[in-house]
């Protein structure tokens, strides 16, 4: 028992005197505690306490107005307007059935809603945010409200700003939308740009290049005060400071200017939107200078970015999500499709190349061959006869191509369609680019575990089989051709530009590889080839049997190719089936690519008309007109006629 | 031996310290006068219900005193380290499934209650750190081996907790180890290297250890002029809403600053600046004297502990309200940057309250059983 009583002393004596530090610990804390609580609440607690009642002071943000972005000559393209919106400050409300009644009489809304409105945003946001009841409000509106505005402590009419997009539907999918910032994106973008502030209200870009720029864009939101009475309403002060902080101004968001051409823009849109026999091109059209700047970008059918601005309603939205066309979709670099016949200049660059013929060989080119087992047909019944490289291009021979793939097999196709760009991203800053796809025996391998078939050598040399491009892959390896090997990275904004319009940043082009420079491996392209096959493709639009013979532009001559992606693939009895008898899904897709001058490009434009059944009536007048309208520009002396049409 | 000692067995309550209770029942009820303020204003009616599941953890937090106060301590010596490596699983499935509010991810979500580890892991620290120091100190102090596995025990709760991220809590947690290990006592050479230590240290965390927003928080805090938006405009509403309650205050729920909610989160982090402003000077001395007088009569029962254990467990509980309220009201009147820290007792949360009522179970047990009959 003594033991026990010794142990338990014996234990805790070791700690004797350890414990005045803990008395003192908490006696100094508690000390600096009190001392501070003296000093707020009885030295200060009278001024403190005129703030908290006569002058509630709030601070209140100032949005900053985004960037302007305009076209490569200073033309604007979208901006912003003035606009006025009335909103209902929860936190300030007294009796919001009335003044719910009396508002919804001016906006013809009913009552119920605007509570329902107003507690849902009080009971998700909290009570201090502003609920908006109405944006863009027509003048007569904003009398009548401001006459009302008095009796209802919480009704606001605020001055804001709407972003404008004056060219409307055209080119929506590249300058994007704007809209409010959800709750996910606040994290996702203050994670993505670590010194920057998103906060729930944010308008931010949702879309093209509103999204991709939005840290340039967005400026930075300025802070002010505003002193609320005792009844909660709101009196705009000069109250430069309060308490230690600072109000400041927002400052504005930095302008981009484009490479893309106001003009040459709604000419695309005038030509995609053409009314001949195919009627409004679906599909997409992308214009590109010799540099890899963009011109111009039309995906069609499109919607108003405009409508977002203002807050899209449910039912717009379920129509543009649920249209089979896909107006939101930038289809420039966003959907893939088999490149068909324009993927032959490529096949010819490499037979050439590879010495598998040379540009004077003659290949006996019928309405079909037989390899294996199966029969691969020409476009035409009777095929074209004996033909070089040059007018096997200018007619777009079948069976003159598969020829070639079967020499080549599909390694080698892959060599130089890859060194074009196919199948790899374009790398331009935006958002959900796809690379598409060019096989080689071991993606094969990889992707189906199956060997490499020789059959598949002919449908793959054709464009079809496995091959996807998109339209800017395509425009940027045609501007390749032209130039005789200069394959640029794409971009599309030129300058960064503050409000006085002084250049914050500029960008340059960047060439991206010179084909006919060998690189590390050996690869390069003989100019002598491109020239030969750049010959064939002049001929496509000015030769006597060129499938594109009948557009041209008097004065200047275009070269490029005609393609059709098939949707689906047919058995040989329906190839001869004429295709604007089959349902609009299953109408093959129209590819023209071309380039113009012809002898060395300063625009390459590149088109692509879904369900339009043929290359050249789908694609070839709308790529006419837009070099046509280029060439009115920028060149209007080589035209020999100012207008012409067909 | 001739006895003139007489040796009366105590029943149960006679074993019990009430006075002890009676201090923990007075600040419940300070808090839940307060926490009825905090969340019934004029317009506000979404976090009524808050009220109400307060008092339901205050029911099971008083069962949680009970039964830890019935069970010898000796019990949670045992299993220490079960409680402790159940805990920092419990962090590492928060980083995994873990449920992100304003950023972070401290809570796992079990259907009717949002469970928050990184406050039980306080517990689990403390009761590991007791079980060591106390098999370890000595009258010469502590020697660098023996801070090994203090560290090892601190540190890794820490890291999890700092990559949630709750830097608060991370450093509450430091605060707790070092306060235990400096009670047992140091070698002083150790005290100086790591006074040296924290001087070198600072830039370097300063650079590389903490994020953006924690470097704008201390650096607000240093200038509230800098911040306007953010923690600038909250530490100077609080500071506001804490002076204009003066010395009798606005009375109960009416204080304009809390009511038309000016300050944020004031029923969890800003609570006090809702009872400095409706109850003034007056009840905020109150307040803050019931709270010395709770740490005055815990150092007590340490002091009459049975053993090194039980001394050890009294002073890390101990130390552990004192920094949360020091930190707490420290961030309310400004004189500490703002971190995510609860005002144990008064703050609205489950997992503070239960595990606060069970670190004061485990007081109370120790105070049980100072007698030998």
């Amino acid at each position: 028992m003594s033991s026990f009583v010794s142990g338990s002393e014996e234990s805790t004596k070791e700690f004797k005197g350890r414990f005045k530090v803990l008395y003192l610990a908490v006696i100094i804390a508690s000390s600096i505690v009190l001392a501070r609580l003296w000093y707020l609440q009885i030295i200060q607690g009278q001024e403190l306490r005129d703030y908290s009642e006569k002058n509630r002071v709030k601070e209140t943000k100032i949005v900053a107005p985004r960037g302007f972005f305009l076209d490569r000559n200073g033309e604007v393209l979208v901006q912003n307007l003035p606009g006025f919106s009335v909103t209902i400050s929860p936190q300030y409300t007294i009796k919001l059935e009335q003044t719910a009644e009396e508002v919804g009489k001016v906006l013809n809304l009913p009552k119920e809603e605007i509570i329902k409105t107003v507690k849902e945003s009080r009971y998700r946001n909290g009570p201090f945010r502003p609920v908006p009841i109405r944006e863009n409000l027509s003048l007569d509106e904003v009398f009548k409200l401001k006459l009302i505005r008095l009796k209802h402590p919480g009704l606001n009419i605020q001055k804001n700003i709407v972003r404008n997009y004056p060219l409307g539907a055209n080119g929506a999918q590249i300058f994007g939308y704007v809209g409010e910032i959800s709750k996910n994106q606040i994290q996702f973008l203050n994670k993505k740009y670590t010194d920057i502030r998103f906060e729930q209200g944010d308008i931010i870009g949702k879309s093209g290049i509103e999204e991709v720029w939005e840290p340039s864009v967005r400026g930075v939101p300025g802070i002010t005060f505003v002193e609320v009475d005792a009844k909660g309403r709101e009196a705009t002060t000069d109250t430069p400071s309060f308490l230690g902080l600072k109000a400041f101004k927002a400052k504005p968001g930095s302008n981009l200017v484009l490479t893309l051409d106001k003009d040459i823009q709604i000419a695309a849109q005038t030509a995609m939107n053409r009314d001949d026999k195919i009627g409004p091109r679906i599909g997409s059209l992308v214009a590109i200078k010799n540099n890899g700047e963009i011109l111009a970008w039309v995906n069609s059918p499109s919607f108003d970015p405009n409508e977002f601005s203002t807050g899209i309603s449910n039912e717009l939205w379920e129509k543009l999500i649920n249209d089979p066309f896909k107006p939101l979709r930038n289809k420039v670099i966003q959907d893939h499709y088999a490149p068909g016949s324009t993927f032959k200049p490529i096949i010819a660059l490499a037979a050439l190349q590879e010495k598998v013929i040379t540009p004077s060989t003659i290949v006996y080119s019928p309405g079909f061959i037989k390899f294996g087992r199966r029969m691969y047909h020409d476009h035409t019944k009777h095929g074209h006869g004996n033909i070089n490289v040059i007018h096997a291009i200018e007619r777009s021979s079948n069976v003159f191509f598969y020829k070639m793939g079967i020499s080549l097999g599909i390694d080698k196709m892959f060599e130089y369609a890859s060194a074009f760009g196919i199948g790899q991203k374009t790398g331009i800053n935006l958002s959900n680019e796809v690379p598409g796809l060019m096989p080689n025996s071991e993606w094969k391998k990889r992707q189906y575990g199956e060997e490499w078939q020789p059959g598949e050598n002919l449908s793959n040399a054709i464009g079809q089989g496995f091959v996807l491009t998109t339209p800017l892959q395509m425009a940027l390896a045609f501007n390749a051709i032209g130039t005789e090997g200069k394959l640029y990275k794409p971009f599309i904004v030129k300058k960064l530009t503050n409000h006085n319009d002084e250049i914050i940043k500029e960008f340059e082009p960047q060439l991206a590889r010179d084909l006919s420079i060998a690189d590390e491996n050996g690869f390069k392209i003989d100019k002598e080839n491109f020239k030969t096959v750049k010959e064939g493709m002049r001929l496509v639009s000015n030769g006597e049997r060129g499938t594109a013979r009948w557009y041209k532009v008097p004065g200047i001559e275009m070269a490029g190719k005609t393609g059709t992606a098939q949707v689906r693939s047919f058995s040989a009895d329906q190839i001869y089936e004429k295709c604007n008898e089959r349902s609009i899904e299953e109408r093959h897709h129209g590819w023209f690519i071309a380039f113009a001058p012809a002898d060395y490009p300063e625009i390459t434009v590149a088109v692509l008309a879904e369900h339009a059944c043929a290359g050249s009536s789908g694609g070839a007048p709308v790529a006419r007109d837009v070099i046509r309208a280029y060439f009115e520009k920028y060149h209007p002396e080589k035209l020999k006629v100012k207008r012409s049409s067909i | 031996m001739s006895t003139n000692i007489k040796v009366t067995e105590r029943n149960f309550f006679q074993r019990l310290d009430s006075n002890y209770i009676f201090v923990i029942l007075a600040l419940n009820v300070i808090g839940l006068i307060n926490l009825y303020s905090a969340t019934h204003s004029v317009n506000v009616t979404y976090n009524e219900k808050l009220f109400f599941q307060q008092i339901v953890w205050l029911f099971a937090g008083w069962i949680l005193f009970f039964t830890t106060t019935f069970v010898d301590y000796v019990f949670w010596k045992r299993i220490s380290w079960v409680i402790y490596i159940l805990n920092i699983l419990l962090l590492m499935a928060v980083m995994f499934f873990g449920k992100e509010v304003y950023g972070s991810q401290r809570w796992l979500d079990l259907g009717f209650f949002r469970f928050q580890p990184s406050e039980t892991v306080k517990i689990a620290v403390i009761l590991m750190m007791a079980n060591y120091l106390s098999a370890k100190s000595a009258y010469k102090g502590l020697g660098y081996r023996d801070l090994l596995i203090p560290a090892i025990i601190t540190g890794i709760p820490f890291v999890l907790t700092v990559k949630q991220p709750d830097l608060g809590t991370a450093l509450l947690m430091a605060f707790i180890s070092t306060s235990m290990i400096i009670f047992v006592r140091v070698k002083r050479s150790i005290l100086i290297l790591a006074a040296i230590l924290t001087l070198f240290a600072t830039p370097i965390a300063w650079n590389f250890g903490l994020k953006e927003y924690q470097r704008n928080r201390v650096l607000t805090f240093l200038s509230p002029g800098r911040d306007p938006r953010g923690t600038g405009y909250n530490s100077i509403q609080s500071k506001i809403a804490v002076g204009s309650g003066r010395i009798l205050g606005k009375g109960f729920r009416k204080g304009t600053q809390s009511q038309l909610e000016f300050i944020p989160e004031r029923h969890s982090d800003f609570i006090f600046s809702v009872l400095s402003e409706e109850h003034g000077f007056i009840g905020s001395v109150t307040t803050i004297s019931l709270f010395i007088i709770l740490y005055i009569m815990s150092i007590n029962i340490a002091v009459g502990a049975r053993d090194k254990f039980g001394t050890l467990i009294v002073v890390g509980v101990t130390s552990s309200m004192f920094w949360h309220m020091f930190i707490n009201i420290g961030m309310v009147i400004g004189i500490l940057p703002i971190v995510g820290v609860p005002l144990p007792l008064l703050s609205y949360g489950g997992s503070s309250l239960l595990t606060t009522m069970f670190g004061l179970g485990l007081i109370s047990a120790v105070a049980f059983r100072k007698y030998l009959f």
